[in-house]
């Protein structure tokens, strides 16, 4: 099965098979009936629409409710544009897409603050009111009489600068459009913007600790939704001619996520397909239409049990988030990780009398600590006592309830997790927090995230900038894979590798941030004899590029030849500062872990 | 007081107690499982047609409501055995039962549109007819409007009582804290959990009955939405806060009555729409909730 799988994603991967079926649609339209092609077109569009859904839930893990308001905003929009003020529609269009990308934008405002179901209510609201304010506003989109007269393609009212569109040119011009937007869609998908949106999909805490806001990158993912279902809904206008506020209602929101969750999210050429049967089924089949949305209502219900990953997932390999050409690119390359000693030769990072309290129990209280460039501090001390809620503090999770954090010559208290990160504080979990279904080698490039320096636009174009740069980028990742022993499974998904893998994977996505300052919370945990001896080879090699670097950890042994200083919490307080040496002997410290009578026997 | 604004106030209040009724439901099994029933308004929709099918057939009206009652709790725990738990079980995207909760709702549409016709029907009158009134400081106040308030406010205060005096509330409140925690503390979590979707589907239900009541008429588009308006009176009030919702349903009913009799009836969804932007960009949190501390 996934043999199959393999060698059918790679037929549809090719670009002359791409190619050589676009040129087949276009050169084999005239030999179809109007009334066929007509259908193609708005199979066409369907698969335009469905990939907003794409972008925004199965890249980025968002729920649209009303999508049928981004489409109907596209509509009116170029619709009202053309008909009643005479532009062209190669400006209507554009300015429809502008109009939903920016309603998307400001519809998903609260992103930063709010659960992601608030986001999902808010959409199936908006959708609502779409609804009706195209029916109430007659002046504009003529109310429940609808806007009859938009130049049609169907109609054969339509000019596109000056020529006549016909049915079957216009279908020309869509399947054009359509793979232009495939074809963006998957740009996306293999770039930082695609990899950030995956990140906050499955964990916002990931994406934040190495500096991916989760607020705005759901905004942009909203946006871009709204601006392909806006285009999708724009081409609709210009092919049908009549605009109702009854096409813009929840069925066509509702009938959108069938499309693209039978599709399978994630998956283009799944979406296609399933963009196929659901325009021709009711079409063709006359009980279809009648049982339609009982049909709808049981396919939401259930598909995400029977079938969680659609059409796609059965047919073809999970997307991949980088580029090939960047990988084929980046083998040519050779980088050394010394690319990433930090800038300036390091920065100190200056805690002071942090204290955090949640209701009455005081986790830390009162904590000061200096992490110098080039030395490896150790935190310490019983299970409890407070060094991962410090770590939190320290790198935004969690608002001190007093104290200071100061870094680079500011004060970076409060700041948010991203925001932390991107100052240059980075920091490993606990209990590993990696993008699941990345492979090794996509979730290092992720740390990488902040470091890449070309712009949104580049990679979604592709051009020979954005992919130099990631490429230079994966050159990198190819030295820390090697570094941390990781090279053999780099093209593994992680949730696929054993534990101890993981840990040194995380470690390494953290050093490709470039950090100053880096945290790792018990990254020995778990670790076999041979990792450690890896780790702390890392580990001190990372001490050697100058970073500084906080270590929390319960195994004295890995820490005494690792560390410079030992700094031991207990219930919260700071009990010892020092050594290793004296930490051994000291009083305080033996009756927290063993007790007080141990103290002073 | 001016009988128009008098008449457009009593209104707001009586269905705004009855926009707290839903978003009681929904605080219901926000505490439990952290999700809600995005098809909520179709069980509002299929108890009020299913009592005026029973009813219909001859059932005397309060036994017909009672019948509708239990449907729709069954119907809440299948939802959350079905559509809500699978969802949450499945690893990667943790927001499939936002999908599987509407997608069961538009199935209940569908299937009442199928078999009952998507004609709207004539609500039977429960207790007091729609010309019953008393007089109040001179004004004429409908009875069916303040039975519809009497049994609102007295089921919100009885969920309330229920939540703070009670082991079962205790135990409500362990779960919505954290439910792993409360599972090896001893607390039955999976029957809590199931018992809050019963719960909030018979919430539902009767909100379901008494708009239908105020209204004269339902049809299977009746009720979709009002989860919407539902949610806003939560989400006014604070998220899982019982009087929070109170207080934010009757804003967001009142509100929406003022405007719907004095700028047009269209409005009224854009107004609950523009009160939950206000509300989530100047306190997230609602005017009873506190702010969410998130754990890493």
């Amino acid at each position: 099965m996934n043999a199959l799988r393999s060698r059918l994603s790679a037929l549809v991967a090719d670009w002359r098979l791409q190619v050589l079926l676009v040129v087949a649609l276009l050169a084999g339209a005239p030999l179809l009936s109007p009334g066929t092609v007509q259908i193609a077109s708005f199979v066409l569009i369907a698969a335009i629409f469905a990939q907003s859904i794409n972008l925004l839930t199965g890249l980025a893990g968002q729920i649209s409710l009303g999508h049928a308001g981004f489409f109907g905003i596209g509509a009116y929009c170029t619709g009202v544009l053309v008909k009643t003020h005479g532009l062209d529609m190669t400006l209507g269009v554009p300015l429809a897409v502008l109009l939903a990308g920016l309603t998307g934008w400001l519809l998903s405002f609260p992103a930063n603050r709010v659960r992601d179901v608030y986001l999902a209510m808010m959409t199936l609201g908006f959708g609502m009111v779409f609804f009706e304010v195209v029916r109430e506003w007659n002046g504009v989109t003529g109310g429940t009489m609808g806007l009859p007269g938009v130049p049609s393609a169907a109609l054969r009212t339509l000019t596109i600068l000056g020529m006549k569109v016909d049915g079957l040119r216009y279908f020309q011009l869509v399947l054009l459009v359509t793979a232009g937007v495939m074809l963006l869609v998957r740009n996306l998908t293999q770039s930082r913007i695609g990899r950030a949106f995956y990140a906050i999909h499955v964990s916002e805490i990931a994406a934040g600790s190495i500096g991916i806001p989760a607020g705005a990158t759901k905004q942009l993912a909203y946006a871009l939704s709204g601006a392909v279902a806006g285009l999708a809904g724009a081409l609709y206008a210009h092919l049908v001619g009549y605009l109702g506020p009854e096409s813009f209602a929840l069925p066509r929101s509702i009938e959108v996520l069938v499309i693209a969750i039978v599709g399978g999210l994630g998956s283009i050429a799944g979406q296609v397909l399933s963009a196929t049967l659901f325009t021709f089924l009711p079409e063709r089949l006359q009980v279809f239409a009648e049982w339609q949305f009982i049909a709808y209502g049981l396919i939401l219900t259930f598909s995400l049990m029977v079938l969680p990953k659609g059409i796609g997932g059965l047919l073809f390999l999970p997307p991949r988030f980088i580029r090939p050409g960047a990988l084929a690119r980046a083998a040519t390359l050779r980088a050394d990780v010394a690319a990433l000693r930090p800038i300036a030769g390091g920065t100190a990072l200056e805690a002071e009398g942090i204290t955090m309290r949640f209701g009455g129990l005081v986790a830390v209280d009162n904590v000061s600590l200096r992490l110098e460039p080039g030395r490896i501090t150790a935190l310490v001390g019983p299970n409890g006592s407070g060094k991962s809620t410090f770590v939190n503090v320290v790198t935004g999770i969690y608002k001190p309830s007093a104290g200071q954090v100061r870094f680079a010559g500011r004060d970076i208290t409060g700041l948010a997790d991203h925001q932390v990160a991107a100052a240059g504080v980075v920091r490993t979990f606990q209990d590993p927090r990696l993008v699941p279904h990345f492979t090794v080698r996509e979730n290092l490039l992720l740390g990488a995230h902040g470091q890449l320096r070309h712009n949104g636009i580049a990679a979604v174009l592709a051009l020979p900038g954005a992919t130099a740069d990631e490429a230079a980028k994966l050159a990198l990742v190819e030295a820390v894979l090697a570094l941390a022993d990781l090279t053999e499974v780099a093209d593994r998904p992680i949730d696929t590798l054993p534990y101890g893998t993981r840990r040194m994977a995380e470690v390494g996505r953290a050093l490709l941030a470039r950090p100053q300052v880096i945290l790792l919370d018990e990254p020995a945990a778990g670790l076999s004899e041979a990792e450690m001896e890896r780790l702390s080879q890392l580990i001190r090699d990372m001490k050697a590029m100058g970073l500084a670097i906080l270590l929390i950890d319960h195994h004295m042994d890995f820490l005494a030849e690792l560390v410079d200083d030992v700094v031991v919490l207990d219930s919260g307080r700071m009990i010892y500062r020092g050594d290793i040496a004296g930490m051994r002997g000291d009083p305080q410290v033996i009756a927290a872990y063993l007790g007080d009578e141990a103290a002073h026997a | 007081m001016d009988d128009f604004f008098f008449s457009l106030l009593l209104a707001g209040i009586s269905v705004g107690a009855v926009y707290a009724l839903i978003a009681l439901g929904l605080n219901l099994t926000f505490w439990t499982t952290k999700t809600m029933n995005f098809g909520q308004g179709s069980l509002m929709m299929l108890c009020a047609m299913l009592t005026v099918f029973l009813s219909s057939q001859g059932l005397a009206v309060a036994l017909a409501v009672l019948g509708s009652l239990v449907v729709v709790a069954a119907l809440g725990m299948f939802i959350e055995h079905w559509t809500v738990r699978p969802a949450l079980k499945s690893s990667g995207g943790s927001m499939g039962w936002v999908v599987s909760t509407l997608g069961f709702g538009i199935f209940l549409q569908g299937l009442a549109a199928k078999y009952f016709g998507s004609q709207a029907v004539a609500f039977p009158d429960v207790v007091f007819t729609a010309q019953d009134f008393v007089t109040v400081f001179g004004q004429y106040v409908s009875l069916q409007y303040l039975v519809v308030l009497a049994v609102a406010v007295a089921l919100i205060l009885a969920l309330e009582l229920f939540v703070r005096k009670t082991v079962w509330g205790q135990a409500v409140h362990a779960v919505s804290l954290d439910p792993e925690l409360a599972l090896v503390q001893g607390i039955p979590v999976r029957r809590l959990v199931l018992l809050s979707f019963m719960l909030s589907s018979v919430l539902a239900g009767v909100a379901g009955v008494l708009i239908a009541q105020i209204g004269g008429t339902v049809d299977p588009a009746f009720g979709f939405d009002l989860v919407l308006l539902g949610f806003v009176a939560a989400v006014l009030g604070g998220m899982g806060s019982s009087l929070g919702a109170l207080a934010g349903g009757l804003l967001v009913g009142i509100l929406s009555k003022l405007v719907g009799g004095y700028v047009s009836t269209a409005a009224e969804h854009g107004i609950a729409f523009a009160l939950l932007m206000l509300a989530l960009a100047l306190r997230p949190q609602g005017l009873f909730g506190k702010p969410e501390v998130s754990k890493a």
